[in-house]
């Protein structure tokens, strides 16, 4: 119990003393979670589960890929699961090498319409 | 134990190429058999089911002979949850907001391996043993002879809602612009009886989710996704017995 | 019309003929009763009436996946004890039992009274009653549960009218042949409704055989209380003593509603423990529902305390002598069996049908209450009955036996 207390303490605190102002910042430069809705809905992207928990940084999307402005990219016309397959957007690295492909795990990426119904409820 | 006097080298052997076709066709019939009785979620081995209903031949085709013997195979993996066939079937059978002849559910699973939701279209199942048809006391509901389809007289319709309790599949409801008991009916008097090939949700899935078919049909998509002994194929809550028409499977 | 016929109507009914010498014999209490109950039943009729014209949806709180509620349930409780009032009651008359002789009379009444309370109720239930007229005859379908149980009620409750006239008219073979054919009309009609809820096979909180025998046996306790409270509460309307076959009579219905209360009891532990063995799929989630979950209070406080226990208890402690306590114990066991109507049937919806998925939509329990019209209209079904009785007790005098 104290062992668990302890943790607590450190999950809380630690960040808030030290690395809390450098996690917020970084939090608040990418954003929160982008839902698109074209071609349909509803494909969720997070920066947390790719920047945080995944460990990518910044340039690997953001040199070319994608621009920092959520929902541009789904102007396009062909930003649809053909051109995933073929490597592009998303498909540059759900691939089945570096992530998963992106012709598998389908509702991985879409959280379907009641999820970013939810979503967007949250915000 | 007395030994038996069938050949096992020669039984391991025959794979469904050696089999004579009249027994093939059997065979194939019993398939379908097979996949009435999977359960919803955990499967049987097909198999050994195989050989139980082997045990007990009962003619599929024979029991049930609609032609066309429409059904649907659901690629449940394949569903995003986009809802299109939510709102085409909406669209097209004038299904209002409260109701719904069709449904995205969704299964939440945070501690799995991978993908952690996954969603599961629902319908009605136009069983081949409804409960629906049986229950209701003025035949409102009953089952067209010729497709198998279950299909509504909206006029005999008292709203007892005995069929809504009827169903395993929560497949009804009332609709009071109606004043009955309303139900998916493969689009056929929207779509089929125009000659349309599929249904409305089926025509507006992008991802090729809902393969509708004709399981009298031995071509057909449908036909050959549901008669693999391979593939596990399932339906839901086999174990109310009605043997239905609607078909889960992944990949 | 002959003149003989005619004046023996209006002696009847005339301006003062018997009809109108009997209904204005009552105490300022009874008018008051019979007010409170007319007004009631009307306040019921406003309500339904209203619910089937502007759309049931607004104004019931049944939903897609709970189509059925109290007022099912209500109507479920009325024809148990209209069932329960000809079964026990045709023990004499038409079985030839002395013992129960004295109750058959105002049992037969009181039954035709409590199917008709149903009938009022299930006509604001049924989306378009109107249809049901027309199609149960010109298209039935006998596989149905629910056809065979609305055309044998229908069937039970011309025989229960005849039986009741011929037993005024003292016409007593007629009366007999009526009653029986009557018993077995309302054990076929109830047995089926047992088996509308059955034979779902998709509802493993009802289904199997255990319904319909369970039905049947459930109704004979519930006439058995309902025969002790309303012959109670006849003689105090009518302000008279009861004579010793009368007492006699209830003293033995009461020793058979101990019978019956064990015999329930028996039902409900085998009905529990096969739910929890095992932990059956769908039965399990329902039966713990009722043993420790949101209908906790209604099983054991209700059903088990109020429908069976405490009856028991002052059934067995009157010694079939103590009326007040065979009163009150008839009247506790009414309202806990009226309650495991309602559990019976909101208990065997509340698991989602789809639950087993495991999907987010079903994870829980469904939930409903009865809203203030469904309310309403319950209430009115009750009025019906006790309107009925008090009509009743003055049309027909205390709807005495004549002695052979
Ligand atoms: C795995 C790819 C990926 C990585 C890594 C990534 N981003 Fe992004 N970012 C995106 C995508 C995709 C969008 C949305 C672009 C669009 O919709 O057109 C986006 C949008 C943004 C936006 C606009 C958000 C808004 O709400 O308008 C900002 C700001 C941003 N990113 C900052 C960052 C920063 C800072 C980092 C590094 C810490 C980062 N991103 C890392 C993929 C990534
Ligand atoms: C720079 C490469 C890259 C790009 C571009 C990228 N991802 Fe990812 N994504 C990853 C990696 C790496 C993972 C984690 C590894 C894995 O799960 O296979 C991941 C994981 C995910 C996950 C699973 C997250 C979880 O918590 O389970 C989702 C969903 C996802 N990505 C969606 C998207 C979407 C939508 C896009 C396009 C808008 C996108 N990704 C673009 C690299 C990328
Ligand atoms: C890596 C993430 C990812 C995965 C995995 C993924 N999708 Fe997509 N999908 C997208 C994105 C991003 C879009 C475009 C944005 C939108 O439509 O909201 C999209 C769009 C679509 C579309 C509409 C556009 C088109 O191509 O017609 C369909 C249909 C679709 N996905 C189906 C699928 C199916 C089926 C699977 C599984 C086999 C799948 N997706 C897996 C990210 C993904």
């Amino acid at each position: 119990m104290k062992y668990l207390k302890s943790i607590i303490a450190v999950v809380i605190f630690l960040p808030m003393l030290q690395a809390g102002q450098a996690v917020a910042a970084e939090n608040s430069a990418h954003g929160g979670d982008i839902i698109y809705t074209k071609p349909l809905q509803s494909v969720t992207f997070s920066h947390k589960s790719h920047v945080e928990e995944t460990g990518l940084s910044c340039d690997l999307c953001h040199a070319g890929l994608f621009e920092m402005q959520a929902l541009k990219i789904q102007g396009k016309s062909n930003f649809t699961m053909a051109a995933l397959a073929k490597g592009e957007y998303c498909g540059a690295c759900h691939n089945g090498t570096m992530a998963f492909a992106s012709t598998t795990r389908c509702a991985s990426c879409h959280s379907g319409v009641k999820g970013g119904r939810l979503a967007q409820n949250h915000e | 134990m007395k030994p038996t006097n069938i050949d096992l080298a020669a039984l391991a052997n025959e794979g469904v190429e050696n089999v004579a076709m009249k027994d093939r066709r059997h065979f194939l019939k019993m398939g379908l058999a097979i996949t009435g009785v999977f359960a919803g979620g955990t499967l049987f081995s097909a198999v050994s089911v195989a050989n139980k209903v082997f045990a007990s031949p009962a003619e599929f085709a024979d029991k049930y002979p609609y032609k066309p013997h429409y059904s649907m195979i659901i690629h449940q993996d394949r569903c995003i949850d986009c809802e299109r066939c939510v709102a085409a079937c909406a669209e097209t059978n004038h299904v209002p907001h409260e109701g719904y002849r069709t449904r995205i559910l969704q299964r939440d699973v945070p501690d799995a391996i991978g993908q952690k939701r996954e969603f599961i279209p629902v319908l009605c199942n136009q069983c081949n043993l409804p409960q629906c048809t049986r229950v209701c006391p003025t035949k409102a509901t009953y089952k067209n002879t010729s497709n198998g389809i279950v299909m509504m007289d909206t006029s005999k319709c008292i709203g007892c809602l005995t069929c809504q309790e009827a169903c395993p599949y929560n497949a009804r409801y009332f609709n009071e612009e109606r004043q009955a008991v309303d139900k998916c009916n493969f689009c056929f008097d929207t779509r089929l009886a125009k000659g349309e090939k599929l249904t409305a949700c089926a025509n507006a899935c992008p991802a090729n989710c809902r393969v509708f078919g004709d399981l009298s049909d031995p071509t057909s998509e449908a036909y050959r996704t549901v008669h693999q002994i391979e593939r596990a194929v399932w339906v839901l809550r086999p174990e109310a017995g009605t043997k239905p028409n609607i078909f889960y499977t992944k990949g | 019309m002959s003149d003989e016929v005619k004046a023996a109507v209006l002696s009847l009914v005339g301006s003062d003929g018997l009809v109108w010498e009997r209904l204005k014999s009552g105490s300022k209490g009874y008018y008051l009763l019979l007010m409170v109950t007319g007004i009631l039943v009307a306040a019921a009729a406003v309500a339904g009436v209203q619910a089937m014209v502007v759309g049931h949806e607004h104004f019931y709180n049944t939903t897609r996946e709970v189509p059925w509620g109290i007022l099912i349930s209500t109507y479920v409780f009325f024809v148990v004890t209209s069932t329960g009032l000809c079964l026990v009651s045709s023990i004499g008359h038409v079985f030839g039992n002395e013992n129960f002789m004295p109750i058959a009379k105002r049992s037969v009444f009181l039954s035709i009274a409590t199917i008709l309370s149903g009938f009022f109720i299930i006509a604001f239930e049924i989306k378009i009653p109107w249809r049901m007229a027309i199609y149960n005859v010109i298209s039935p379908n006998l596989t149905s549960n629910i056809w065979w149980m609305g055309t044998l009620y229908g069937v039970y409750l011309m025989f229960m009218l005849a039986e009741y006239g011929f037993l005024l008219l003292d016409k007593h073979r007629y009366a007999v042949i009526c009653g029986f054919s009557g018993a077995v009309a309302g054990i076929a009609a109830h047995s089926n409704l047992g088996a509308v809820f059955g034979l779902l096979m998709g509802r493993e909180f009802w289904h199997g055989p255990y319904m319909p025998i369970y039905f049947i046996a459930s109704a004979m306790m519930t006439g058995t209380s309902v025969i002790i409270l309303f012959h109670f509460l006849a003689y105090k309307v009518n302000k008279e003593e009861m004579g010793p076959p009368m007492k006699h009579a209830l003293a033995i219905t009461a020793k058979l509603g101990v019978l019956l209360i064990c015999t329930i009891l028996f039902f409900t532990i085998w009905k529990m423990v096969s739910g929890i063995a095992g932990q059956p799929a769908g039965k399990y989630e329902a039966v713990m529902a009722l043993v420790k979950g949101p209908f906790a209070i209604n099983f054991w406080l209700f059903e088990i305390g109020m429908g069976m226990v405490f009856p028991l208890i002052l059934f067995a402690g009157s010694k079939g002598k103590n009326l007040s306590m065979m009163f009150l114990g008839a009247a506790s066991m009414i309202i806990g069996i009226f309650v495991m109507r309602y559990d019976l049937v909101v208990v065997g919806q509340a698991v989602p049908v789809l639950h087993e998925l495991g999907v987010n939509e079903y994870k829980h329990l469904l939930s409903y209450s009865p809203s203030l019209y469904e309310g309403i209209i319950t209430i009115g079904g009750f009025a019906m009955t006790a309107f009925l009785f008090l009509i009743g007790e003055k049309l027909f005098a205390g709807h005495k036996m004549s002695q052979h």
